[in-house]
């Protein structure tokens, strides 16, 4: 499974990147996580509000940071 | 290009019709008039038909969606019907054209996007 972050960078992607990682901890679980930065990659994923979270490339979460909790619910049903 | 929620704008997506009539022509273009105005984000309706999953989270987040249908088959609204998702619709042929005859000239695209862009915040 691969967990990606789609954001440009600001402190909102990045603190949804550490939501995300401390989440993967919790769940003890192997996953790939990926940062998306390319805004061509974000939008061909339709991704029109960042920070986004993907799983897969599914999209899961569009233009907010989730927290830590809503990324482990997230992540669980993603597997 | 998509917008990142540090910011504290609103984003309005635009949503145009994509069909073969003089209609589906003229909601196409006055989405990407409305898009250069920056009066919202053209993005696509033929991706929300068939649920892809970056583009319906991006359309449920929106401040506002507006979908421009060409005819009174009003495709757009109903897929944004069958997803539960808000939005403000304007049909082309409410705006005097006739499907299948009038001329889109680019006269006829500013003048409806004036209407549209007037009346999709309110």
């Amino acid at each position: 499974m691969k967990v990606q972050i789609l954001g440009t960078g600001c402190p909102k992607c990045k603190l949804l990147e550490q939501h995300a990682r401390e989440a993967i901890q919790e769940l003890g679980i192997q996953v790939e996580v990926e940062k998306v930065t390319d805004i061509d990659r974000i939008m061909e994923m339709g991704v029109m509000m960042t920070p986004a979270l993907a799983i897969d490339g599914d999209v899961k979460s569009v233009g907010k940071v989730l927290t830590k909790d809503q990324a482990v619910q997230i992540i669980k049903g993603g597997k | 290009m998509a917008d990142c929620c540090c910011g504290n704008g609103e984003t309005n997506l635009i949503y145009s019709c994509s069909g073969a009539a003089n209609t589906g022509f003229l909601a196409d273009q006055v989405m990407r008039s409305l898009s250069r105005q920056k009066v919202g984000k053209s993005t696509c309706l033929a991706a929300m038909g068939a649920d892809l999953s970056g583009f319906v989270g991006s359309a449920r987040v929106a401040t506002r969606n507006i979908v421009i249908d060409g005819c009174p088959v009003a495709c757009g609204r109903k897929i944004f019907e069958s997803k539960g998702i808000a939005h403000v619709h304007f049909i082309m042929t409410e705006f005097g054209v006739e499907k299948g005859k009038t001329e889109i000239t680019g006269e006829l695209i500013e003048d409806i996007a004036g209407q549209v862009a007037a009346r999709a915040k309110e």
